[in-house]
Formats: C-alpha cells, structure tokens, sequence
C-alpha cells in the first residue's frame, strides 16, 4: 500500500476533529465520522479507525460529547453520538489553542527556512 | 487536546463509576466495532474487491480490534485484571525469595491484628451488646443515696409496699416489674441440693420480650393466688443439673417444700438475675418476709417510655420516693438522692474501665506492629531503589510502581489477618478462661463475632494502605533516575532515607515504655492490693453457706437446736482448730442497721453493721480484742444481750469514752422475721478492726450479736483446720447431714479462695494481659530496633570497612553502632516517660490506692528493662559489623 507516505495522526488532535465532526455535521455513528475525516484529509493521514472509538470514549467521559442508540440509513442499529454544550465550549477553546499553536510552528519552520 | 486537571477528574468518576456499571456495555462495544467493520467490508465489496480481500482491507483499516479491547477496559475501569494478576504473581514470587521478611511481617501484623480482634470481641460481648432483650437501653433501675453518707449510704432493694408505688404512680416507664433473692432449696432422691432462686413479679417475661426456648414462660394467671405452682428454669442450669434433658419439663419439683412444675426453660443467653429458677410471685401490700426472714426486698426495673431521659425519669421517681419518705420515714435518709441507672451498670461497673484500658494497650501494641512492618517495607523498598528506577525507565507510570507496593502491603496484611483470626480465637479462649466472673452481665456470650471481624478487616486494611503508603510515597516523591546514579552501597547511601526509618523507630520505642509502664503500674496496684491488711487471718478457714429448710427453723431456738451439736460435731473432727456460725462472709459485714446509744443524743442517723455470730467466730478469724473480752459460751446459749463492736464504733460514736459497759440499740433486729423486742444490748468487748466492705471502702463501725437472739438471718459455717480448708469438705457434710439431711450446703471454699477470686480477679486480669502486651510490645520493639540497625549496618558495610582499613579499630565500631542505635532507643524513652506521666490520669482510676501513676519504682524499674533491651538489640548488628573484613568490603566497591 502507499501508507508510508500518509502521516501519523498526532496525538490528541484526533479528539478535536472528531469533536469539531460533530459540532460540522450534527449526530453521526462511528463509521460515519471515520468516514468524513478520511474525506476532509484527502488520504493524506494514516488512520486506524478503531482508534475513533477509543477516543471517543475519552470525550464521552468528559461529557463532551453523548451518545444514543439509533437506526442507520440502512436500516442497522448504530449508536450515534452528538456534541453537548459543554463539547462546544470545549471545541472553541480547543480551536482558538490550536490555531495559536500551530501560527508559531509554522513561524517558526519558516525562519528554520531562512537561515 | 489538553486534559486539565478537572478533565482528569472526570475521566476517575467514569471510571469509578464504571467499576460499579454494567458490564452489558462491553458487549455493546463489541457490536459498535463488528457494525463498523461490516460498513467497510460492503464498502470494499462495492468497490469490486472479492469478499476476503474486503474481509482482509477492512481489518487493516480498522486496526486491532483486542488492543482496542484493551485500550477501552483501561479508560473505563482503574485496573485491569491482566496487570492486576501480573502484579500480584510478581509480587508472590518477590516475597516468596524473602522469607524472614513475610514471616517477620506476617508474624507482627498478626500479633497486632488478634491481639486487637480478640479484645474487641470481648468488648462489643460485654459493653456493647451484651443483653439480647427488647430495647435493653432504656432498661434503668432505681437507686437511692443518702446525701449525708455519700457513696456507701445507698440503697436499690425496695419493699413490697414501695415496688407498687412506684410501678403503679410514676408517669416515665413502660413497664416496672421486680426480681427478688430466694434460696431455693430443691430435694430429689440422693439428697437436697441449692438453686439460686429468684422471685418475679408479673410481667417479667413481657418485659424482657423472650419467649421460652421449650414449654411456656409465666402467665398473668400464673402469679394470682390459688394458681397451681409452676416455675421456669434457666438454660445454664438445666445443662448443668439435668444434662439438657428434655424430660423434665412438665416434671413437679419440691422448691423450698412447696411441689412446683417445670413449665418452661429459657433460651441461653437469658440470664435475668442470673437465677438458676425463676418463681411468680405477686408482692401485695404490706411487711412481707423474703429470704432466710429477712423482710423482702426487691430489685426494680424499668423501661423508659421512648424520649424520657434518665434526668426526667429520676425527677418523677423522686417525687415518689418524697411521699414514701412520708409514710415510711424509718426507711429514708433525711436528705436523699435518686438515680437511674442502665441495666448494664449492675455488673460491669469497673469492669468497664478495665476493658477499655486494655483496648487502648492493644491498639498500642498494633501501632508498634505497624510501625515494624513500615520500617521493613521502608528499607526493602530503599534496597529496590535500583529495580524501582529500572522499572520506572522502561515506562512503568509512577501510579503502576505504588500500586505494585500496595499489593505488596495487602497481600501481606492478608496474610497477617488469616494469622490474626487464629490468634484471636486462641487468645479468646484464653481471655474467657481468665475473666473475672461476677464482673460482666450473665446475658454476655463472648465469641469472635461478625462486628469484631469486620473490625479485623477495617484494621488490617488500614494497616495495609498505612505502611505501604509510607515507602510507596517516598518512591514516588523521589527522582528515579538517581538511584540509577548512586551504587546505593557508597558512603552516603542509606542516610538520606534513614531518617523516615528512625522516626518509626524512635515512636515505637515511645509507645512500647508507655505499655510497659502500663504493665508495671498494674502489677504494682496489684501487690500492693494483695498486701492489704484484712485484719483477720483468711487462711485455713473453710467456709460454707448453710441453707436451713424454712418451715422448720423459723425460731432463735430451731436455729440453736442444729447450730449447738453440728458446731460440737465439728469441732470434734480430725484436723479441726474450731468452728463458728456467722451471718456474713469477710471481707464483708453483716446488714446495716440504725443504732442509739444510751446517753448519746445525735441529729444524723447513726447506722453500724450487725452480724450474728458464735462464741468462736473471733478465734477462727483471730480478730484480737482492743478491749474487754469475747462472748463466752453462756452468754450464747442463753441468748444474752451483749455485743462486741469494732474499733471503728468507738472511734465513731464513743470517742474518749469507754465502751464498756455502755448499751447499743440495734433497731434493724425488730424488722425481722423472727424479731427482737426491745433491741437493746450491753457492750462486753471491742475487736480489731476488719475490712467489712469489701478492700476498697473504708472500714464501717460494726456490732456483733450472739447468733442465738433470732432465728431470722443467713447462716454461714466457718472452720479454722490444721491442713487444706478444703480438705474437711466431705467430712464437714457429713456432719451436716448427720445434724439435718434437709439442709445444703451453698458454695463451699476455702475462705482464701473466695476472697481472692471475689476481689483480685479483676486486677489480676487487667495486670495479666497488660503484662502479656507489654511483653509482646518489648518483643516486637526488639525486633524493630534490630531490623533497623541491622539494615543500616549492611548498607555502611563499606564505610565500615574503609575506616576500619584506615586504622579504626573494632571495639570504636562497635561502640559506633550501638551510640547510634541506643541514641533512638534513649529518644523513644525519653518521650515514652513524657507520654506515661501524661496519660497517667487515664490509668491512676485503675490503680489501687497507694500506688500513683508517676511511681518511681516502676517508671526507672521498665525504662532500665526496655533501654536494656534495645541495647542487646544494638548489639548484634554491631558485633556483625565489627566482624566485618575490610578487604571483602572494599572488593564491592
């Protein structure tokens, strides 16, 4: 396969997109959500998509986000999860860090350039 | 994403909470995961892939489903069982190597835990829960004191006349019913045999709330007049006398020559009055005659109506006590007080404090093992630093490495509670056996219980999270990487760690001098009450009670008619000295009375003690006389009215007088059975003093009276023999039985015997096991002090070895050693003092008079003994360290 040229997922931002999944497209199942981030990422990363359900057991457990059994289009039973208030609070925060953080990376390997 | 610190607080409730949920959900996550890889698998197929290529694809793309297992169980739970079990084999196959560890560790947390488990089952037995009736809390009983006279001027038996009044007009109590003594004397074929009996008023059974184990308890119908005699008997008694036979239930038994039925036996923990025989009786108004014709008298108790406190309760008792007072003013101190008292307080009294005295050693002994056990595991983990870094590197959290320790510190504490619960069991017994009897309630049964295990497991949990906490705290506090650095054998090493070590050394010599000056107090109080002077000489005296059928000895002379020949009869047996009939047993007088003297005008009541006696009751006692002379045999047998008092009397009442001569009002003789009329009587001696109340209370004034004046009065028979009191036993009956086959003989002893087992038991169980604790404390602190200094020594092996290769010699290594570790014993000492002399308070309630809590004999006498042993404790780890070879220590390096 061509895996060696897709990126690790970093650690802990898988949360944030699965997080800011939600709050873009409302209730989704698990598949769902793995679906959308390989979509948005273009096969540029290298995603176990089991790891989707490890993470979001960590966002269930901060009540960021619920979860409720339901039925998916094709008629299975699925559990599907949606963002809370808190979820929301939490991604705006989120969001607004990793804009900051990743402004002063990318400053950073830019000087790294000019040197 | 950034988890803050609440964010790690959250995810511990799940996780708490997940420990609690259902474990249904694992299984709904299996199917969330199958779901999605089916999704994936039709997708691929959709694609054009043949269904094991999907199958195949599907799972790479998903990952491993058993990590994510896994993954998922550590989120949801705080520990998986796969690193729980791999702990705990570790730790089994870490401790299996170090055996002198576990089984010192073991040992110690064992000592501590039954030693404590033991004690407390004997303390929820007797003090907590020790009477199985309905609401025994609000079971009280009256009793009156005497303003003027303080503790000894009380009174808790009450009259027929009285009992109404306060059952039928007091407005704080459920019920009231009433117990009052009745020897019974109880024939079969081969003889008469004697049952502590009881008399009970209706109610009784209601009251307690017990029905009968077999047959029926009493009935309403059962105490009016007419009704067929019946009576019911205890469990213990039927054990004991019948063996359990359920055939004599129903059975007719001649009671005091009345034929009565067996109607019931009671389950085994009633134990009400800790009567053998329980008999209805209704006490009617009026002068009613009660055992050997003493007028009756009654013990009262009562149920307090729910919300009434003791204070209201003796509120209302006392405005009725006031108006008895009226009727009856013979009968009540001028200026008197009522109090209400549990039911508990009958027996336990100062048993109580006791217990508890001895609870607080034991503690004390299980803080030493802990404080043992701590240090082992302090220098076990110090000498695992290197393992623990090790770990610590290759990405063991620091939550993992104190969880290995805590498993480590439980697996120990069970092991030390599995050995607890057997010496609990065996210390039970052993504490049984060598209980005071008469000290804790008859209802009490005591055996290891569910409460006082689940005292074991709290305290050896406790103990667990305590000393494995210690080290464990102290890993993770450090940086791990040093260890690493140090070759933990240097010079340095060992010391910055010991001072954690020392401490425990230093309270748990502390806390050991403050039991054994405990143990030593204790048994000071206790030879000191053994030296107390009774004034009459115990020894070679046997002594019986005497219980004469009623219906034929109710006059002075029925009573002279068996006294004269069994007295002659006896005297003239082989061996024996001299024989007497008295009315009580020493250390104890005879009833009280009120007295006048003639001449004397007074305002207070003026009370004294009477005994009946024979002319020989001074001799077998070898009472001496201050003045005047004995009854001669005369004067008995012709019943004259002359006494002899005691020193006390004249001291009291005749100071500066001379008694003899002078004429004593005994009143208390008219209200008997068979009364004396015009009670007066010519003083013709004084006698000695004699402890008449017990050894504690001080010496009352007392009268004694020739036995032959009323038939009414209990009859006792002393005999001073020249060999073993007991040994006259068999040849003392038969002279009884020669004189009247229908008498028993109650309680033979020798007179020693009874005194002792009566008034040192309870001393002697508390200086026993305080003793035994001491000593157990003095083992383990040994231990401590060694474990800790021999650790030391091993870890400055090549300290030791370096000086001793640049010239120090051997003898300043072992005075190195020893310095250092007696310094810890001396500080433990020192504060151990400062703690006794402070709680000495606590323990001075125990202790006899004479003997105070700062006794310098004992504080300097277990001080020398403790510092003495911590210094022989020194002294092995330091002779192994002078041994130690300079080149072998230095070839580690």
């Amino acid at each position: 396969m061509t895996d060696a040229k897709k990126s690790e997922v970093l650690q802990g931002t898988l949360d944030l997109m699965i997080l800011k999944t939600l709050h873009a497209l409302g209730p989704q199942h698990g598949f769902g959500i793995a679906r959308r981030i390989e979509q948005v990422s273009r096969d540029v990363l290298q995603l176990n998509e089991g790891t989707v359900y490890t993470s979001l057991l960590r966002l269930l457990q901060q009540k960021w986000i619920a979860a409720e059994w339901g039925t998916s289009d094709n008629n299975r039973k699925a559990k599907y999860y949606s963002i809370t208030a808190r979820g929301e609070k939490q991604l705006a925060v989120e969001t607004e860090n990793w804009e900051r953080i990743s402004g002063v990376v990318g400053r950073v390997l830019q000087l790294e350039e000019e040197k | 994403m950034a988890y803050g610190r609440i964010s790690r607080l959250r995810a511990l409730a799940a996780r708490v909470l997940g420990l609690l949920g259902p474990r249904k959900s694992d299984n709904d996550f299996d199917e969330e995961l199958q779901t999605h890889l089916q999704l994936l698998v039709d997708r691929f197929v959709a694609q054009g892939m043949s269904r094991e290529d999907a199958a195949a694809a599907a799972r790479r793309q998903f990952g491993n489903t058993t990590l994510l297992q896994e993954d998922r169980r550590e989120l949801r739970t705080l520990v998986s069982v796969e690193d729980l079990g791999r702990d705990l084999r570790y730790t089994l196959r870490s401790l299996g190597r170090s055996r002198a560890f576990v089984a010192v560790a073991i040992a110690t947390l064992g000592l501590g835990i039954g030693a404590s488990t033991a004690i407390f089952s004997v303390i929820d037995n007797v003090l907590l829960e020790p009477f199985p009736y309905k609401d025994p809390g609000r079971m009280v009983f009256l009793r009156i004191h005497d303003a003027a006279r303080g503790e000894e001027g009380e009174r808790q038996g009450y009259t027929s006349n009285e009992f109404l009044e306060f059952a039928g007009q007091n407005h704080v109590f459920d019920g009231v019913i009433a117990a009052s003594d009745d020897l019974v004397l109880y024939k079969h074929g081969e003889g008469v045999e004697l049952l502590y009996g009881a008399d009970v008023t209706p109610g009784t059974f209601e009251f307690f709330g017990m029905p009968a184990l077999y047959g029926r308890v009493m009935r309403p119908a059962d105490y009016q007049p007419g009704a067929p005699p019946v009576f019911v008997m205890r469990h213990k008694t039927w054990m004991e006398r019948f063996n359990g036979d359920p055939g004599v239930l129903n059975k007719t038994f001649v009671l005091n020559g009345t034929a009565r039925t067996l109607i019931g036996i009671m389950p085994p923990r009633f134990g009400w009055y800790e009567a053998d025989v329980l008999i209805p009786e209704m006490p009617v108004p009026g002068v009613s005659t009660g055992f050997a014709g003493l007028p009756a008298r009654w013990f009262l108790l009562g149920r307090l109506k729910r919300g009434v406190s003791k204070a209201q309760a003796a509120a209302d008792a006392t405005v009725i006590a006031n108006h008895l007072a009226k009727i009856n003013p013979q009968d009540y101190p001028a200026h008197f007080q009522v109090f209400v008292k549990m039911l508990g307080d009958t027996v336990i009294g100062r048993f109580e404090s006791t217990l508890y005295t001895i609870l607080a050693a034991v503690g004390m002994l299980l803080l030493i093992g802990c404080g043992n056990v701590a240090n082992l595991m302090l220098a076990r983990a110090t000498s695992r630093e290197k393992e623990f870094a090790l770990r610590a590197v290759l990405g063991a959290g620091r939550a993992r490495l104190v969880r290995l320790l805590l498993i480590e510190s439980l697996v120990l504490a069970i092991g030390g509670t599995a050995l607890g619960v057997l010496i609990a069991w065996g210390g039970l017994k052993l504490i049984v056996a060598a209980m005071p009897q008469n000290f804790i309630p008859a209802e009490s049964v005591i055996e290891l219980n569910a409460p006082a295990m689940a005292f074991t497991l709290v305290v050896a949990v406790l103990t667990a999270v305590i000393f494995g906490l210690a080290p464990a705290l102290q890993i993770a506090r450090r940086d791990l990487n040093d260890p690493l650095r140090d070759s933990g054998k240097g010079v340095v090493g060992g010391f910055r760690s010991g001072r954690m070590r020392d401490t425990v050394v230093v309270m748990e010599v502390a806390v050991s001098l403050t039991l054994l000056i405990g143990a030593g107090l204790l048994m000071r109080s206790f030879v000191a009450l053994r030296e107390v002077h009774l004034g009459l000489q115990a020894d070679h005296v046997f002594q019986t009670q005497l219980r004469l059928p009623e219906d034929r000895y109710k006059t002075a002379a029925q009573v002279r008619g068996f006294f004269q020949p069994l007295l002659a009869r006896v005297k003239a047996l082989p061996g024996v000295v001299d024989a007497t009939e008295s009315g009580a047993l020493p250390p104890y007088g005879g009833m009280d009375t009120k007295i006048e003297i003639s001449g004397k005008s007074h305002e207070s009541e003026w009370h004294a003690l009477l005994q009946q006696v024979s002319e020989g009751y001074f001799r077998v006692l070898r009472i001496p006389f201050t003045g005047g002379r004995a009854f001669s045999e005369s004067e008995i047998n012709d019943a004259r009215k002359v006494a002899v008092v005691n020193e006390t009397f004249v001291s009291t009442y005749l100071r500066g007088e001379n008694p003899i001569g002078r004429r004593v009002q005994l009143a208390g003789l008219e209200n008997l059975a068979d009364p004396v009329r015009e009670p007066w009587f010519e003083i013709v001696g004084v006698a000695a003093d004699v402890t008449n109340q017990g050894l504690e209370a001080p010496i009352e004034p007392e009268a004694w009276v020739p036995y032959t004046v009323t038939g009414s009065g209990a009859q006792v028979l002393m005999v001073r023999s020249q060999q073993t009191p007991m040994a006259l036993m068999n040849d003392v009956r038969q002279a009884v039985w020669a004189t009247d086959s229908g008498v028993a003989l109650a309680f033979p002893s020798a007179l020693e015997d009874r005194i002792s087992q009566r008034l040192y038991a309870s001393p002697r169980f508390a200086f026993l096991l305080m003793t035994i604790l001491g000593c157990l404390g003095l083992i383990l602190v040994t231990v401590g002090v060694y474990s800790v200094l021999a650790y030391a020594t091993t870890r400055k092996t090549q300290e030791i070895g370096i000086r001793l290769a640049l010239g120090a010699e051997r003898g300043d290594v072992l005075r190195w050693v020893i310095r250092a570790g007696l310094r810890l014993v001396t500080a433990g000492a020192a504060i151990g003092l400062l703690v006794s002399l402070l709680l000495g308070r606590a323990i001075e309630a125990e202790l006899w008079r004479g003997v105070k809590p700062y006794d310098p004999a004992t504080l300097a006498g277990t001080t020398l003994l403790l510092v003495a042993t911590g210094a022989l404790a020194c002294w092995i780890p330091a002779r192994r360290a002078a041994r130690v070879d300079p080149m072998t220590a230095l070839r580690y390096e």
